[in-house]
């Protein structure tokens, strides 16, 4: 027996095209233009899907993106999709859906012994049961209770499609392509504005592709030729407006399932679309309600609107009888089309009185239309078998399929996501918009008008508006066809008739949340909407109760006894409708997630044995294969090369800054701490700056190139926030000064030169240039010319060793440092990296970024003296405030480890020997290294009241390893504290 | 002369039949800022002085661009704090109709010809980078990104611009 079958001709599929896809692995025979859904019933098969609690059966209920109940997982293996809605599923050749929430089989579901045991799955079972004041009852449960609720299950692979996002404007976006959209989008378009019209389904048309009116449909077609012929007017399909955002920014999002997007030829299954647009028009329609009725989620309870989409859309129809039960006059559109169609129709209609000439339309087809009779209980296990009524006509009618005709609820949703409530319109027994933002309008059903010309009417009246707005004055508006009326609507509505079956009524399908439910959130004094949806999961679902809301708090309203508006709704906010994470990321996913900052010398990095390590954006060269193959072995190898031979490491990531103009030398010597005006030519100075509440923002060194030109570095991290701090103090405090800065970071390449035999080296790679102790002494600097080039040579070191920094226009740097390399290499001098660098910095006593952590005072890292006494700097004032000074602040130490056995790490927390190791300790390890030239761990850390304490001994503990480890205070200068090599 | 190495040397080709996009080097890229210079530049639209492009990028902070690699600063010396920067950018041409809709991919600005016209440019960014993008003619647009970064964003445009490859 076959409850539903294909129409012999008639529907907007393509006969001429079959198209074979696959369900619960068996072929499923459709055409084009059908829906998963409209296919499912077409093959009679009804009960398609299980319910989320209780496992009831249950069918296709609606037509649309609002489908409580056909939800399906698509896709096979990574590309598995669970939860989506058969009736927004194009029927496509190799299409593979399965059901979910049941097993074996959606038919034949042994979680159906839920059902039996429903009471135990009643909103607040769990709470009540498991949360409680015994919660490891729940963390025993419920694995198994989410193993028996539930729906789809995602795949955990990597998604194997392809997303994309775009950037789009705008001046008038149109949301729906009913007759009010497509008026709308048609009036705005003729002014020559630019308009996007964007359609959730695959057709243009809304209500009108649910009817078999040719008049209605010839105005439908030449509306959607002429919107093709604009050049200026954007026509999207399958594309959904998400969310609403300040600004006039809609997301919409475009699926192209049907276009079989091939990844690898870079084609989008998605697209995100951010539309800026000028203003925007609603018209978004309205979705029918449910009834509440006893076994209303029976497979084959339907919207009588989806009824009719059903037949007129997809040729899909009832075989012999369908029932219809309503309360407005909208149900016998569908009644009187079901009647063309050869299908006995009985309309059970709340209304005792209903409009002559309603009653007419429907008698003149032979519907037979009970007034004051309602639904007392739907008959038949896996599908309806038969409807017995209520009230005044209470017969039991064998049948195919029943409509639900509740009323229409307006979607609201865009219209609130900016935070405008909507407001509950009495005529029509629904929440309307509460009110537009500026720029933006509402047409049609979305605003309460349900008849066709209205809409057309009132669609032209917004398409001219917005196209004003945005600037476009002159423009023909669309007119409705003479031929049109607008057909009555005349809702009565019923929200919680007398149940006098005993079978659950549901009010959320998706949810299995019934009109019980509704009563003992009430009883429970869950009273409030808000309260409502979290007790009972009503619109929690992944259809966020498009269905459900209105019917739940109408019911809500009639336990308190309060009006509907009383009562209130909750919140719309975006996504519309469920969005897949792949849109939401697009293309930003793998090594597209974020971007990566290569130094100039990277390729030549990457030719030659290097490991990197990722240093925020950057991709550091972290140490060399010639010293080892781990961190550990080649780091000590490298800097053993630097203190007795020559190295060659790329600081090409310092922050490099020009400073030029006459007031450059007073600009700096406001921004250091220490004196920079009276800087020589062609010297080089370290120096320190604060932020203005007197704490250290970054370090660096820099060179005097003129009397009006700096060149100033700054640390690789703070880079960024340094350029950024200068240029505000530039255009913000101090416009007198005649001052122009430029980052020169990613102009200039750096390579530092270091050991004692960096001398050499330099002599033997630019013989030309005289680089002896005269010409360039420590802190000296100065340009020359090699091979047609300049390069800045920087006598100064990191590393303690006597080194230099050359510094060359950026694409020159790896011919210079090839260069260099070969010229040296009768020295030895290899490549060292990031690790080794860091080493030889910690073992100078160098402060860097770990020890510049915005935290630390000038005093703190031992700087103090450094600080100008009788001249201004950023900072001043607020350095001395009582708590910066404060004598048992965490301030810089050096630490030697006494247990030469073990290790120090990174991140250790400080203990005095005397100490419970226990809390926060009296500081903890910035930096650690093992030292080549002490041949023991050291370490730079942060201890209270620093270097009062050192030579006495402390406990480094490290909980995460269980270790403690005894070691020493000492200087953080472990090497030359004379400076001889530096000078050498 | 010191050899000279793109920061693009290891890309691939990008190659299609409707869309050419590759690097154009041998440029020069000069600031020059003053608080005084009265340069031919309004905002958002390029301006031209002795054969350069002038782009006008902060309230006093111009860019000259030549087409070649002579020593521009020696040339604009005089009109203001002068800072070469050929080196710190690399310049990538995106010319074909699909040019607009590849830069829509990641730039939220409005590419449509007639808000987007030749002549005019704009500071901007792309892929969590800061980029200049300058139209060029219709169908041709010429982008401006750190050296530093131009790897990545190379890549990025190139995967934003497969749907139009070869």
């Amino acid at each position: 027996m076959t409850a539903f079958r294909r129409l012999p001709a008639g529907g907007r599929i393509d006969r001429a095209k079959p198209v074979t896809a696959s369900f619960d692995d068996k072929p499923l025979a459709g055409f084009s233009g059908d829906t998963l859904a409209s296919a499912l019933l077409a093959n009679g098969k009804l009960l398609i899907a299980r319910s989320f609690k209780y496992h009831r059966p249950r069918g296709v209920m609606t037509a649309g993106i609002e489908e409580p109940n056909a939800l399906f997982t698509l896709g096979e293996g990574a590309r598995t999709e669970p939860n989506i809605p058969g009736t927004m599923t194009d029927l496509i050749d190799g299409l593979v859906a399965r059901s979910q929430n049941a097993w074996p089989s959606a038919d034949f579901d042994l979680m159906a012994v839920n059902s039996l045991l429903s009471p135990l799955f009643q909103s607040g079972f769990y709470y009540k049961t498991f949360m409680g004041p015994t919660k490891r009852a729940w963390m025993f449960y419920e694995p198994f209770i989410r193993r028996a609720a539930g729906l789809g299950a995602a795949t955990t692979n990597a998604d194997p499609d392809r997303y994309d996002t775009r950037h789009e404007f705008c001046d008038v976006l149109v949301v729906g392509s009913g007759p009010a959209g497509l008026a709308a989008a048609l009036t705005a378009g003729r002014s020559g504005a630019r308009v996007v019209l964007a359609e959730q389904e695959s057709l243009f048309g809304g209500s009108l592709l649910a009817e078999a009116d040719e008049a209605n449909e010839s105005w439908r077609a030449s509306a959607v030729d002429e919107l093709t012929a604009l050049g200026n007017v954007i026509l999207r399909t399958r594309t959904t407006v998400q969310g609403l955002y300040d600004g006039n920014l809609a997301v919409l999002v475009e699926r192209r399932d049907h276009l079989n997007p091939h990844a690898a030829k870079g084609q989008p299954r998605q697209v995100l679309i951010s539309l800026r647009c000028k203003a925007i028009i609603h018209a978004t329609g309205a979705i029918e309600r449910p009834l509440v009725f006893s076994n209303n989620d029976r497979p084959g309870v339907m919207l009588a609107s989806a009824l009719r989409t059903y037949l007129n859309r997809f040729g899909v129809a009832p075989a012999k009888r369908a029932v219809i039960t309503t309360n407005n006059d909208t149900a016998y559109d569908a009644a009187i089309d079901l009647a063309r169609a050869g299908i006995a129709v009985t309309v059970a209609d709340h209304r005792t009185s209903i409009a002559a000439n309603v009653a007419a339309r429907a008698a003149a087809l032979g519907v037979a239309v009970f007034p004051g009779t309602g639904i007392a209980d739907v008959e038949g296990g896996k599908t309806v078998k038969r409807v017995k009524l209520s009230g005044a006509h209470a017969a039991t009618i064998d049948c195919d399929a029943l409509g639900m005709a509740g009323g229409w609820s307006p979607v609201v949703h865009l219209s609130s996501h900016g935070g405008i409530k909507p407001k509950y319109d009495e005529a029509i027994a629904a929440f309307v918009p509460g009110g537009f933002a500026p720029g933006h309008f509402g047409a049609g059903a979305v605003i309460g008008s349900f008849g066709f010309a209205t809409a057309i009417t009132e669609g032209a009246k917004a398409g001219a508006s917005a196209a004003s707005m945005a600037g476009f004055g002159k423009t023909r508006p669309v007119l409705a066809p003479e031929h049109v009326s607008d057909s009555t609507y005349s809702i009565l509505p019923v929200w919680t008739p007398p149940q006098t079956a005993k079978g659950k009524a549901f009010v959320d399908f998706q949810s299995d949340v019934t009109s019980q439910d509704i009563k003992s959130a009430h009883q429970e004094g869950y009273q409030s909407v808000e309260h409502l949806k979290r007790y009972t999961t009503l619109g929690m679902g992944t259809d966020q109760g498009k269905t459900s809301n209105i019917n739940a708090l109408a019911m809500m309203a009639g336990h308190r006894a309060i009006t509907i508006p009383e009562a209130g709704t909750t919140t719309f906010r975006p996504p519309y409708s469920p969005l897949t994470m792949g849109a939401i990321a697009g293309r930003g996913a793998g090594p597209h997630f974020r971007p990566r900052r290569l130094s100039p010398l990277h390729d030549w990095h990457k030719a030659n044995g290097c490991t990197f390590i990722e240093a925020g954006p950057w991709m550091r060269a972290w140490y060399y294969a010639w010293a080892g193959n781990s961190p550990e072995a080649a780091y000590v190898k490298e800097m053993e090369l630097v203190r007795k031979g020559v190295g060659l490491a790329d600081v090409s990531t310092l922050g490099k800054i020009d400073i030029q103009g006459p007031d450059a030398a007073e600009f700096l010597n406001r921004v250091y701490v220490n004196g920079f005006a009276k800087l020589p030519i062609g010297k080089v100075r370290y120096g320190i700056m604060l932020n203005d509440d007197g704490v250290v923002l970054d370090d660096g060194t820099t060179a005097r190139i003129s009397d009006t030109q700096f060149y100033l570095t700054t640390t690789t991290a703070q880079a960024g926030e340094v350029m950024s701090w200068l240029e505000y103090l530039l255009q913000c405090h101090w416009t007198d000064l005649d001052v122009q800065v430029a980052s020169l970071t990613d102009q200039w390449a750096g390579m530092a030169v270091s050991g004692p035999k960096a001398r050499e080296a330099l002599q033997l790679a630019f013989p030309d240039a005289d680089v002896s102790s005269a010409a360039l002494p420590h802190m000296g600097c100065r340009d020359i010319t090699f091979d047609g080039a300049t390069l800045r040579l920087l006598r100064m070191s990191f590393s303690g060793e006597l080194a230099y920094e050359i510094h060359v226009a950026a694409d020159h740097a790896i011919p210079l440092w090839e260069h260099i390399l070969k010229a040296a290499a009768p020295l030895g001098i290899k490549p060292y990296g990031l690790e080794a660098l860091a080493s030889l910095r910690i073992e100078k006593g160098h402060v860097a970024g770990l020890e510049l952590d915005h935290r630390n005072t000038l005093d703190d890292l031992g700087l103090g003296k450094m600080a100008g006494k009788d001249k201004a700097y950023v900072g001043k004032d607020l350095r001395f405030r009582e708590k910066l000074q404060a004598p048992e602040r965490w301030s810089l130490v050096g630490i030697e480890l006494m247990e030469p056995d073990k290790k120090l790490r990174g991140g250790s927390i400080l203990f005095s020997a005397s100490d419970e190791i226990k809390g926060h300790g009296r500081g903890y390890i910035t930096s650690v290294t093992w030292s080549t030239e002490l041949n023991k761990f050291i370490a730079l850390g942060l201890y209270q009241g620093g270097l009062k304490h050192e030579g006495e001994e402390i406990v480094c503990a490290f909980p995460l390893k269980n270790e403690q480890v005894k070691a020493k205070i000492v200087s953080p200068h472990f090497i030359d504290r004379e400076g001889t090599r530096l000078n050498a | 002369m010191l050899e000279r190495r793109s920061a693009l040397a290891a890309t691939l080709p990008y190659r299609s039949s409707i869309l050419q996009m590759g690097e154009m080097c041998c440029f020069s890229l000069c600031q020059v800022a003053s608080k005084e210079a009265a340069l031919p530049a309004k905002v958002g639209t390029a301006g031209e002085y002795k054969g350069c492009t002038v782009l006008r990028i902060g309230p006093s902070q111009f860019w000259f661009i030549a087409p070649h690699t002579d020593d521009l600063a020696a040339e604009l010396k005089g009109l203001g704090a002068v800072t070469p920067l050929s080196h710190s950018r690399v310049r990538i041409f995106l010319e074909g109709d699909p040019a607009r809709d590849v830069l829509a991919k990641g730039i939220p600005l409005d590419f449509h010809k007639s808000a987007f016209k030749p002549g005019m440019f704009a500071m901007t960014g792309l892929h969590h980078t800061p980029v200049l993008v300058h139209c060029v003619s219709e169908t041709r647009f010429e982008l401006y990104a750190l050296r530093t970064f131009a790897m990545s964003v190379w890549e990025w445009l190139a995967d934003a611009a497969l749907e139009f490859a070869d």
